[in-house]
């Protein structure tokens, strides 16, 4: 146990340790900042609520830019999408706070969260989950036509819609080999802003699937120029939360610590898998996300009675973090495996590179 | 038992039996009565 003095908490070291380190993991192979997961299990841990945002977003900051400069190094940074789509996403989110603030007035802000959470991660993990399996099993009958794969294949025609639409200026994103309106990178920033202001969130499971399923993006670049996004918005994050006095920055270095290999090995371990891997993960963090806030949105509406549901939530959070780090762990193995020509199962191999 | 490998599925149930128990222990050891 440690004392955490400026959050006046006792916690142990090595859970902060390895919240950082899973998170760390998830985030760099997935492009998200991970809030969804962190700030529920540092409240679990026993930090105030303001504190464990503060703490969380601190971290994310610095585990963002980790992963930003190895998914540079892999090539999976997009530049002027990056930038292109900053503007709208700063907009988005001051938006989405007036809405909260809205809401917040009403009193029955909690609620509206929750709820609000569920439908988007709910809808999300829908489409991916429906839209992955396709080209999966696409991917399948190639491998067994003895075709060549790519590192990526998806099947919505949604991008294609988008990419058509003759709305001056026109922007050439060289690295994501898209050619697509600025308005539509814009509009992206700024609807999924508008969701991460509004939910508190960096935003980053709303964004990836955007810049996949609109913007038209590999998904290994969608990963990439997201975490570019995630810095930003954690940086100025960390600023606010630090000048509010919300932040420990001893918790804040043991996560940082175990975040900081973490960030590295999810990062490295997308060039061990093609898109469909990254959007099923993706996809298995959506649906445990939207268990743990159904429970937590069962237990409001319950008037707080039923304990179980409170200690399943608990149970939910640290759960998905060891989940998807087991996943992403034995997908890198599996693909290391094929390489040396040894057995995988058939559903891996078109999977992984 | 093959069928908790050979099938993707029944690969997801296995490592969510395995995570939501690690997860469980975790609770029991370090954070019951802290929640």
């Amino acid at each position: 146990m440690f004392d955490f003095a400026i959050a006046g908490v006792q916690a142990p070291i090595f859970l902060l340790v390895l919240v950082g380190l899973t998170v760390g993991i998830v985030g760099g192979f997935i492009g998200v900042g991970g809030g969804y997961m962190v700030t529920p299990a540092l409240i679990v841990f026993g930090f105030p609520g303001y504190m464990a945002s503060g703490i969380d977003m601190t971290h994310i900051a610095g585990k963002g830019l980790v992963s930003t400069v190895r998914h540079r190094q892999l090539g999976n940074i997009d530049w002027t999408l990056a930038l292109s789509m900053i503007a709208g996403t700063m907009l988005g989110v001051e938006l989405g706070v007036r809405l909260l603030v809205y809401f917040k007035h009403l009193g029955i802000s909690g609620v509206v969260l929750l709820v609000t959470s569920v439908a988007v991660m709910f809808t999300l993990f829908l489409y991916t989950q429906f839209e992955t399996s396709r080209a999966h099993k696409k991917m399948e009958e190639m491998e067994k036509a003895g075709e060549k794969l790519g590192r990526e294949l998806q099947t919505s025609s949604l991008p294609t819609y988008f990419q058509a639409l003759p709305l001056a200026p026109i922007v050439n994103c060289r690295t994501a080999r898209v050619i697509v309106s600025m308005w539509v990178i814009v509009l992206v920033g700024m609807v999924t802003g508008v969701l991460a202001g509004f939910l508190g969130v960096g935003g980053g499971f709303i964004r990836v699937p955007a810049l996949v399923y609109v913007v038209g993006a590999s998904t290994h670049i969608a990963v990439g120029t997201d975490l570019v996004e995630i810095v930003v918005s954690g940086a100025y994050g960390a600023l606010r939360h630090s000048i509010e006095g919300n932040v420990d920055l001893m918790a804040v270095l043991f996560m940082i610590t175990g975040a900081m290999i973490g960030a590295q090995v999810g990062s490295i371990a997308t060039s061990y898998v093609r898109g469909p891997a990254i959007r099923y993960i993706l996809s298995y963090s959506l649906i445990l996300a939207t268990l743990g806030a159904a429970l937590r949105l069962i237990y409001v509406l319950t008037g707080q009675n039923v304990e179980w549901l409170s200690l399943a939530a608990v149970v939910l959070t640290l759960g998905e973090m060891i989940f998807l780090c087991l996943f992403i762990s034995s997908l890198v193995w599996f693909a290391v495996r094929r390489r040396a020509g040894k057995w995988v199962p058939d559903w891996v191999a078109p999977l992984v590179v | 038992m093959k069928w908790f490998l050979n099938s993707m599925l029944g690969y997801w149930v296995l490592l969510l039996a395995i995570s939501l128990g690690a997860a469980a222990i975790i609770y029991e050891i370090w954070l019951k009565g802290r929640v």
